[in-house]
């Protein structure tokens, strides 16, 4: 009797062991082609559109749009934020229910490409518009298309124009040396010279790990770069800054809050393309005073950070053809125009660069004509783990003692192992 | 009776009937199955027991099961578990934000966990007292606990704000300059702590309010006729008393503080430098933004085996639930 009691516990056992395992496939594998008719039931996930406005623009104007023209598809519209994107995709992909076509942003293809996550898209989508230069370049994976772009969101450097004229400075930074002299100055009656904190560290040492002429990965995204002296001296910068008092890791601008800059607690900082829109909305007078003006970071070379969201399609989708009229449509100039409009970002369309939107918005004006000197993270297929490790592995070299050197060192141990996991 | 004999009386746990054989009688077990009405009453057993061992098995059993397993397995939800040993536990022996996210939860759980039962049982005792308008208190204190962590999170997120912040706001009152409180590496820790403590009162309030409403008058009242203080009847009867329940509230408090996750999420996101990560927000890193499933399962089992030995220390050190009669 016990030992049949404890054979049937063990089957039991090993049964949910199976039954647990079992359920930990690669989800459902996609029915259909994606060059038969566009018809079906689709899911869109989205971390953008946000709040009611966007939602209208997307559910009502531009899912409007795309109704009339494939009155066969329903599209129903999963919103999250960039926060919980992962977290959703991650859910989406153990349940096996991930959504037809995805939203996600720069640096996310090639992890998802190299797993077969997402499908391949026809190269023809590539040249059905006119791209700014290099735009396309974080939705391809081993030379392929995946994704196509929404918008682009640029990281920048933005000053109080006033708080130069007061100081008697002429023209912006051309490299680290003056930045940092030109900070030094600003400097003054609990006011800081320079801001880089209040955007993510990582985008912001990556921005300057560019502008230093480094990079973050081998072409084929097996090799790390950033450890070299380029990837410390960026990190070192920040230390300096910080050591001359002119930026402060703790007085960093609040998630939607007016910015440093806006407040005129900073002269000088890294931000968005998107700072042009919400100053518009929050400080207007600002933008009427032109009192705002913004530059390319620049040291060895000038270096814009290129992030913004791209739409893919599953490869799991059980109606791949309406996924993929759904990317198509995306990715037209109506759709990203208002897209870009309601954030205040940066259309990658050159149709698009003379529309009245862009020469209007300073920041997106200046982004798109600085699309030469456009960079993006990303570029491994380990992106998705290494991107988490990099904010905390480098902040202790800022608010703690660490050496800039000994942690960019440990993240590029952190991030040779999560290349070496692939 | 002098009031020692009162206080240190110890009734003697009732002992189990001898057999007639003179040895203590163990569990019954004849191997035989029983019959007739026994059996029925077995059967009614059985079914009425059977929609929760379902559950259980379906939601709690099966993801315990599939996650002590995964623990052995690289797996990113993209492509199938592979076997991997005990690789994941060897990487995590290495890990050094691992290392840092156990010793942050255990500084919270250190100083969350007592501070919060003191402050429950004062404000327990507070309320035992015949505190007129008690339900308003007793509402006001249990509304942190009700309240879903995210609101809380956010509403100390203004609190800790260093420009406009309450905190600060008082604090230049009296012409200090508050800190950052939650970007700078000394004080996010405590100010994460004070949150925890403050959340968590309520609950323990109510579970000792309830058990010192239970404690037998008649002890009181004997103390007080042998002359023993309010003090003396609070450490010698009261708290004796209240072991159960002090049991109860250690565990429950120790499991939860160990589980802490969302003011983390919301308040710090870990940060600044790794400096109020805790084991569950590791977990969810690797299992939700790093796609490392397999990764999250090893570290959840250690969080697992350090929550069960911290449990059964403590069963050992307070006797476990059996109290005093």
């Amino acid at each position: 009797m016990e030992l049949k009691r404890r054979s049937l516990l063990a089957a039991i056992g090993a049964g949910t062991a199976a039954a647990a395992l079992s359920g930990c496939g690669t989800g459902t594998a996609a029915s259909g082609s994606a060059n038969g008719p566009a018809e079906g039931e689709i899911t869109l996930l989205t971390p953008i559109f946000e709040g009611a406005d966007g939602k209208t623009l997307l559910e009502k104007e531009i899912l409007g749009g795309f109704r009339k023209k494939y009155p066969d598809v329903k599209v129903n519209v999963d919103y999250t934020t960039y926060l919980q994107l992962n977290e959703k995709i991650t859910t989406g992909l153990a349940g096996g229910l991930l959504p037809d076509v995805m939203m996600m942003g720069v640096g996310w293809i090639p992890p998802f490409a190299a797993k077969k996550a997402i499908a391949e898209l026809p190269e023809k989508f590539a040249t059905a518009h006119d791209y700014e230069k290099r735009v396309l370049a974080p939705s391809r994976y081993d030379g392929r298309l995946y994704a196509l772009p929404i918008v682009l969101d640029t990281r920048i450097v933005v000053y109080r124009k006033d708080h130069f004229a007061a100081a008697g400075i002429r023209k912006t930074p051309a490299n680290w040396a003056e930045l940092r002299a030109v900070a030094k100055q600003l400097t003054k009656d609990g006011r800081i010279g320079f801001d880089p904190f209040s955007i993510d560290l990582r985008q912001c040492w990556e921005t300057f790990l560019f502008a230093n002429g480094g990079q973050l990965f081998s072409a084929d995204g097996k090799k790390v770069l950033f450890t070299d002296a380029r990837g410390v001296e960026a990190l070192q910068f920040f230390k300096d800054l910080v050591k001359d008092g002119s930026a402060v890791y703790a007085k960093k601008t609040d998630p939607l809050a007016p910015t440093n800059v806006q407040t005129g607690k900073a002269s000088m900082m890294m931000t968005t393309s998107g700072l042009w829109k919400q100053v518009g909305d929050q400080a207007p007078d600002l933008i009427k005073d032109d009192k705002l003006g913004a530059f390319i970071l620049a040291n060895r070379k000038p270096a814009m950070l290129q992030g913004g969201t791209l739409v893919t399609q599953s490869a799991s989708s059980k109606h791949p053809a309406a996924a993929r009229a759904l990317v198509e449509y995306l990715a037209t100039p109506e759709s990203i125009l208002g897209a870009a409009r309601q954030r205040g970002s940066v259309p990658g369309l050159k149709d698009l660069s003379d529309s009245s939107y862009v020469k209007e918005n300073k920041f997106v004006d200046l982004s798109l004509q600085s699309m030469g000197d456009a960079c993006s993270e990303g570029g491994t297929a380990a992106w998705m783990e290494i991107r988490e490790k990099i904010k905390p592995t480098l902040e202790p070299a800022i608010v703690g003692g660490q050496s800039a050197k000994d942690a960019i060192a440990e993240l590029g141990r952190l991030a040779e192992a999560a290349i070496g996991r692939m | 009776m002098g009031a020692t004999s009162v206080l240190k009386a110890r009734p003697a746990r009732p002992a189990r009937p001898p057999s007639p054989t003179g040895h203590t009688v163990a569990k019954k077990r004849t191997g035989r199955a029983p019959t007739g009405p026994g059996r029925r009453r077995q059967r009614a057993g059985m079914l009425m027991v059977a929609p929760a061992l379902l559950h259980a098995s379906l939601w709690i059993g099966l993801p315990v099961v599939a996650s002590v397993v995964l623990a052995f397995t690289k797996y990113d939800v993209l492509t199938a578990p592979q076997f991997v040993g005990l690789d994941n536990f060897r990487e995590l022996l290495g890990d050094a934000v691992f290392r840092k996210s156990i010793i942050n939860t255990v500084v919270y759980t250190f100083f969350t966990v007592p501070f919060g039962m003191m402050l429950g049982l004062l404000v327990a005792l507070a309320l035992h007292t015949g505190l007129k308008a008690q339900g308003i208190f007793r509402t006001a204190v249990f509304i942190p606990q009700v309240t879903a962590t995210v609101a809380i999170a956010l509403v100390w997120l203004w609190i800790y704000n260093p420009g406009n912040g309450l905190l600060n706001a008082l604090l230049s009152f009296v012409g200090i300059d508050g800190p950052a409180w939650l970007a700078s590496t000394s004080w996010a820790m405590p100010s994460v702590i004070l949150v925890g403590i403050w959340q968590g009162i309520g609950m323990k309030m109510l579970i000792y309010l309830a058990a010192l409403q239970s404690l037998p008058k008649e002890l009181y009242e004997a103390a007080s006729v042998d002359g023993a203080s309010k003090a003396r009847q609070f450490f010698s009867i009261t708290l004796p008393l209240l072991k159960p329940a002090t049991f109860f509230v250690l565990i429950t408090s120790m499991i939860t503080a160990f589980q802490s996750f969302d003011q983390i999420y919301i308040l710090t996101d870990g940060g600044p430098a790794n400096s109020t990560t805790m084991m569950t927000y590791e977990i969810y890193k690797s299992a939700f933004r790093e796609f490392r499933v397999g990764y999250a399962c090893a570290q959840s089992l250690v969080l697992f085996v350090l929550l069960m030995g911290f449990t059964l220390v403590n069963r050992r050190i307070m006797g476990g639930t059996r109290g005093h009669n």
